[in-house]
């Protein structure tokens, strides 16, 4: 059968107006959201900000006060976690410790009601799946916490959950194994096709394992899309905030005469040229700019070097800092508008030097413009 | 004189002080050993001429013993399978619960822990004379499962604490009722504290005289109570015999909680402490 050229996925979870209170706070409040099969997405957001919570209430350890969630088009409010088929993996593991590894993956099967002839295969298949073979003695005691992991998600995974939630499935981890055993997780998850909902505080995870990202903040959803999106086209201060670093200018927007461009006045008094606001917005804003998207040229070479154009923005300031991170270089620039950070890959090692004066460049179409 | 000196001495004044204490709890024991091994047929000074069995064949021999021993070892092993099936329902019924009070409940529990248990036999006696419950069994029965109760939520309720949530929530969210994730999961990681409650129970429900003195009636009467009322009407050394082999189980039991537990964890724990 040729495939679909407009695949519909079929929605395995929905949210609609989920309310979830504390005592006076509302944990989650009025949350909608939905995910596709075989949809990896992240919910990502700062400690408190209802992600948890939001965790919990799919897996049935929480009930909603209000709002309705659906698993595969049935409501599941009120029925208990062993009533719904969500797969759930705890940050710290939480393998059964006075069990082997066999017995750890086939605990699902068992209670799921796998024949008894089938669970011997599928927790062979399921090891299989996560290079653990030979491992079926062990206790979990005796293996590495990232090998302990790849056990854990074994057994979520055995018994072919309709959702899996990954509950910060990294952080436990050092760096190094982190970033190695995320490209694998990644890698399972995609290949058996699961439909998954990663709950991270970790930027990094989120942009790297989702598919889509859903950003949380006070209980409720900020901003919703695809990590470029999210990165690139922040709708709101907080999400630009807190997704990767920024530079920030604050000030009064003028539409210019082309109405092509704008320009921001800023409080610091200078003048920036930026995209036009959206609903033609005058007044206070702010706008924020990537710091791989400024340009650090040495201010001998000249505006002439790269010659300023209609929307071209020039920013003189002094290099206080050089920070190299490997990959790429970090500088800080006192301009101003302020401190700024540029972040330039790092070929040939550091342009400039430190304590010397340099013009710092960017495009309006880079800068994003937010209310406020 | 230098600091390094004073150190010295106090650390030297430490060891003696507890070469002295362990002297002091240590000769009794000893004295009560060699006297029960004694071949003599009266009190003589010490040391014993000559070492013999005797006093332990007597005991052996003398029917009242006998009966306590047998009531002794009968009431220690239902009070602790009532007292453990009771306190592991409370403590998991305290460790989930969230209610106010609770902190209260708790210590309302463990409180026969604190009353002196000559309080506890007296009142006990009072209320099921009251209900016109006087079989002397059913009454050390009662009195021994409220002195052990303590001793079981209070070491299943550690062992409970101890353990991470996630374990049950694992279980429930691949399939497992509580009640399957209870049986599977809890029980057992909390095994080793439920363990070292049910030996503690067992070693306080062998020792215990306060309590059963004001129970007992007759015909029935637990061993240490036994050893009690023949100490005062004819005193021989068939009683040190009984020591040391109260010693020897008491050793054994530590033994089992060592190799089970790890003796210093169960009173690093505070089973003791309340």
């Amino acid at each position: 059968m040729p495939p679909d050229p407009n695949p519909q996925p079929r929605t395995v979870i929905e949210f609609r107006d989920v309310v979830k209170r504390f005592g006076a706070t509302a944990a989650v409040d009025r949350v909608s959201f939905s995910v596709g099969a075989g949809e990896i997405v992240s919910l990502l957001g700062p400690s408190g900000c209802g992600k948890t919570t939001t965790l919990w209430l799919i897996s049935g350890f929480e009930n909603p006060d209000a709002g309705s969630i659906e698993i595969s088009g049935a409501s599941v409010v009120g029925k208990r976690p062993y009533e719904r088929n969500v797969g759930l993996l705890f940050q710290h593991y939480a393998l059964f410790p006075h069990m082997s590894v066999a017995e750890n993956v086939a605990y699902g099967l068992k209670h799921r009601n796998w024949p008894k002839a089938d669970i011997g295969a599928r927790v062979q298949e399921m090891l299989r799946l996560v290079q653990l073979q030979g491992f079926e003695d062990r206790r979990p005691g005796q293996m590495s916490g990232g090998q302990q992991q790849r056990v854990a998600l074994a057994r979520t995974l055995a018994t072919r959950p309709e959702l899996v939630l990954l509950d910060e499935p990294l952080s436990a981890l050092d760096a190094k194994l982190r970033e190695e055993l995320r490209l694998e997780l990644k890698h399972i998850l995609t290949s058996v096709g699961s439909t998954t909902i990663v709950v991270t505080h970790d930027q990094d995870e989120a942009m790297s394992l989702a598919d889509r990202i859903i950003i949380m903040n006070r209980g409720r959803i900020e901003q919703q899309g695809t990590p470029d999106e999210i990165y690139m086209r922040p709708q709101t201060a907080f999400v630009a905030g807190f997704i990767g670093r920024t530079n920030w200018f604050h000030g009064r927007i003028e539409q210019s005469p082309d109405g092509k461009f704008a320009i921001l006045i800023t409080d610091a008094g200078g003048r920036l040229t930026i995209p036009s606001a959206p609903q033609g917005a005058a007044g206070k804003c702010s706008i924020c700019i990537r710091p791989e998207r400024m340009n650090v040229a040495a201010a001998s070479a000249g505006p002439s070097a790269q010659p300023a154009g209609v929307n071209n923005n020039l920013l003189p300031g002094e290099v206080v800092d050089i920070v190299n991170m490997g990959a790429e270089i970090h500088y800080i620039v006192q301009s101003p508008e302020g401190r700024l950070i540029a972040i330039e890959p790092n070929r040939s090692g550091s342009r400039v030097s430190k304590g010397e004066r340099v013009s710092l460049q960017f495009r309006a179409e880079d800068c994003v413009v937010l209310p406020g | 004189m230098s600091a390094r000196l004073v150190d010295n001495s106090l650390r030297l004044l430490g060891l003696v002080l507890i070469g002295v204490i362990l002297l002091f709890l240590l000769t009794p024991i000893f004295v009560t050993v060699l006297m029960a091994f004694d071949s003599r047929e009266y009190l003589g000074p010490l040391p014993p001429p000559s070492l013999s069995l005797r006093w332990f064949r007597q005991f052996f021999s003398d029917d009242y013993f006998l009966g306590g021993l047998v009531t002794s070892v009968e009431l220690a092993v239902l009070s602790v399978i009532v007292s453990l099936s009771a306190g592991i329902a409370t403590a998991v019924a305290l460790e989930r619960g969230k209610f106010r009070g609770k902190d209260a409940l708790v210590s309302f529990f463990l409180s026969p822990l604190l009353v002196p248990p000559v309080v506890v036999g007296f009142a006990l006696l009072l209320f099921l004379a009251h209900l016109g419950l006087v079989n002397g069994f059913a009454r050390l029965l009662c009195g021994h499962i409220i002195i052990t109760v303590p001793y079981t939520i209070r070491a299943t309720l550690s062992g409970l604490t101890g353990l991470d949530r996630s374990y049950g929530e694992a279980a429930l969210s691949l399939g497992a009722t509580e009640r399957q994730a209870f049986w599977d999961i809890t029980l057992p990681l909390a095994r080793t504290s439920i363990v070292s409650g049910a030996i503690f129970a067992f070693a306080v429900s062998m020792d215990d005289v306060s309590v059963s003195i004001m129970l007992t009636d007759a015909h029935t009467y637990n061993l240490p109570v036994a050893l009690i009322s023949s100490m005062r009407a004819n005193f021989d050394l068939s009683i040190a015999a009984a020591s040391v082999m109260l010693m020897l189980v008491t050793l054994a039991l530590i033994l089992i909680l060592d190799r089970f537990v790890g003796l210093n964890r169960v009173i690093g724990q505070g089973v003791f402490r309340s």
